[in-house]
């Protein structure tokens, strides 16, 4: 039996006179990693804003990690972890004062977060980084960083807002294994991406034309039907159909 | 929660290249050097005297001029249109003339044929360069005439004292006026630009989608710079004791008071700001812009009372009107809030109005 941490009904969200996001409907599962992809200006970022809490949508109705996307807010701050395409880590901050800060915020003791520093410096391989500036770290490993902290309240689903933007092919392969253990241990991962490549790592997703949800199921389900060889010709079909301009 | 983000606000602080010297640099640079920049003491004034009558008693009007500290001589001529020219060079500010029969008139006591010609380019200059001048004259006139032994006019003494600041010292008159200023900057305008900073690199974004509440990061945020406001105000008052043995009237307790209550204005202020500044270049036009309404429509560089009546009902609108007026009658007059209720009347009222607005136009951002 399979459980759904994300559920979403009619939404819609306009700004003035424009519709970002048309009423879109759509389920994210336990512990899946859900592919959120659509050219720039589909409506994706709006509609990830509004299940991070960020903003509110017009109307629509839906739960993030068992709470109302439009009374529970802070209630889903709590459980989610959120990474931006930007880099939004301190920089005047060094690598153990922002892990202690965003730690410190999600409600941790002083000693859990002592515990938890050494445990991700470990894991990340970057001991002898800790005290340099988080603005002075190479753009893999501010990533790296961003996401692992991410998590460190250990939430239920964690959203990646185009998280591979500007590294290397070989980096943004050891992102992925990173976000495949995440998944592993039950985590839900919901990512925006521009990589069709990335597509392919997803267990479903899907595509956003217009603000509407043009197409969803699992990469190998939207290949054969829409008889393309990869995900790039699948979304090139469905993104193609779209009359909004950026 | 709280003491994280202090912690890293005051780290942050701490590690910026600029903020912490200036800190320490404001208040030395404001009670130091400001004070002296901004008098409006007029001294030096080039005095050209033509002298007709070249007698002792001329001479001992020139002296008592000179004297006084505020001229300085530079020619004495024998014509008036030497002298003119004098004035046309811009090298003369003021003339004085002492016709021939001076010293035969001054002693029989029938007139007094002195001229005076001010040039006024620069009207500060030249009215008060003329008050000096007739004032010199009017001290000349009573050493000449003691006159104990001329009761024919009943002797009225008119005599100017001044209450509160005795020797009309400019320098005390304008030391708490610039603690306003600089409390000012500190507590709107910094704030205000460190908001927009955080926006443009999206760590902001990052603190949204945690469980902080924005008023818990706001408030995180204007700490340090209240703390550096109180520190800021401390030092200004141990350096105007040490350095001019200035000391404040009133009771120092008032001061804070109402420092504390212009912070709440400027706190409400500096948010504001940064609610319609997408970036550092808007925050920094808008701030400029408060910046100079404040200062010149706020009493402290020119007298509200002398203002047309339509800028005067500006300067109600401008808090620093009402800071800059308590912190001068506490400091020069040792006036209590009893005396001066209205000043914080004023400041409540606009405090209220920009807190209200700023948190209102802050929710509404956040949709």
């Amino acid at each position: 039996m399979e459980e759904n941490v994300i559920t979403i009904w009619n939404l819609t969200k306009k700004f003035g006179n424009f519709t970002a996001v048309d009423n879109i409907s759509f389920d994210v599962r336990k512990g899946e990693i859900f592919g959120f992809l659509g050219a720039n200006g589909a409506g994706k970022t709006t509609a990830m804003r509004i299940l991070c809490g960020l903003s509110r949508p017009t109307s629509g109705e839906g739960t993030v990690a068992g709470y109302d996307i439009n009374t529970g807010q802070e209630k889903i701050k709590r459980h989610i972890g959120y990474m931006s395409q930007k880099f939004s880590l301190y920089p005047d901050l060094t690598v153990r004062e922002n892990i202690r800060l965003f730690g410190g915020i999600y409600g941790l003791k002083d000693r859990e977060i002592r515990v938890k520093t050494d445990a991700m410096l470990g894991m990340l391989g970057m001991q002898s980084e800790k005290d340099k500036f988080a603005g002075d770290l190479p753009l893999g490993w501010k990533q790296k960083l961003a996401f692992s902290i991410a998590l460190i309240h250990g939430p239920e689903i964690i959203f990646l807002d185009e998280p591979t933007g500007g590294v290397d092919p070989e980096t943004r392969r050891r992102f992925w294994e990173m976000i495949y253990d995440t998944a592993e241990k039950g985590v839900t991962v919901f990512v925006t991406t521009h990589y069709m490549d990335e597509a392919e790592y997803c267990d479903r997703v899907s595509v956003m034309v217009d603000g509407k949800i043009a197409a969803m199921d699992s990469p190998a389900g939207l290949k054969s039907g829409y008889h393309a060889r990869n995900m790039d010709e699948v979304f090139r079909i469905i993104a193609g159909r779209a009359e909004r301009e950026e | 929660m709280w003491k994280y983000l202090l912690e890293k606000e005051f780290k942050q602080f701490f590690r910026d290249p600029g903020l912490p010297r200036m800190a320490l640099m404001f208040p030395v640079l404001m009670m130091l050097v400001f004070p002296f920049a901004v008098s409006m003491e007029i001294r030096n004034i080039n005095l050209v005297v033509v002298d007709g009558s070249r007698s002792e008693e001329s001479g001992r009007l020139i002296e008592k001029c000179t004297a006084s500290g505020y001229f300085r001589l530079v020619s004495v001529c024998d014509s008036p249109d030497e002298a003119m020219r004098l004035m046309d060079d811009n090298k003369a500010d003021a003339i004085i003339t002492i016709d021939a029969g001076f010293s035969r008139e001054v002693e029989t006591g029938t007139g007094f044929p002195v001229g005076i010609k001010i040039n006024t380019v620069n009207g500060t200059r030249g009215s008060i360069g003329s008050q000096y001048l007739s004032s010199c004259i009017r001290m000349y006139m009573q050493d000449r005439n003691p006159s104990p032994d001329a009761p024919a006019s009943p002797a009225i003494d008119v005599a100017d004292r001044y209450s509160f600041n005795a020797n009309m010292d400019y320098k005390l008159f304008m030391i708490p006026a610039l603690i306003v200023i600089g409390i000012t900057m500190i507590t709107a305008f910094l704030p205000a630009l460190n908001i927009v900073s955080e926006k443009e690199t999206g760590t902001i974004e990052q603190i949204n989608v945690t469980p902080v509440s924005k008023s818990a990061f706001i408030i995180c945020k204007m700490i340090p710079y209240w703390a550096i406001a109180f520190f800021v105000l401390t030092a200004c008052l141990l350096i105007a004791w040490t350095v001019f043995g200035y000391v404040c009237r009133g009771r120092l307790l008032w001061l804070y008071l109402y420092t504390t209550l212009d912070i709440v204005v400027m706190a409400g202020l500096g948010l504001l700001i940064s609610n319609y500044s997408s970036n550092a270049q808007q925050a920094m036009f808008v701030i400029w812009f408060f910046a100079v309404i404040f200062m010149l429509m706020s009493g402290i560089f020119t007298p509200i009372a002398s203002m047309p009546e339509w800028a005067q009902t500006i300067t109600y609108f401008n808090p620093m009107r009402y800071y800059a007026d308590a912190m001068r009658s506490v400091y020069l007059k040792g006036s209590t809030p009893a005396d001066i209720w209205y000043d914080a009347a004023g400041l409540l009222a606009i405090g209220a109005a920009m807190a209200g607005w700023a948190i209102a136009s802050y929710r509404k951002s956040s949709d």
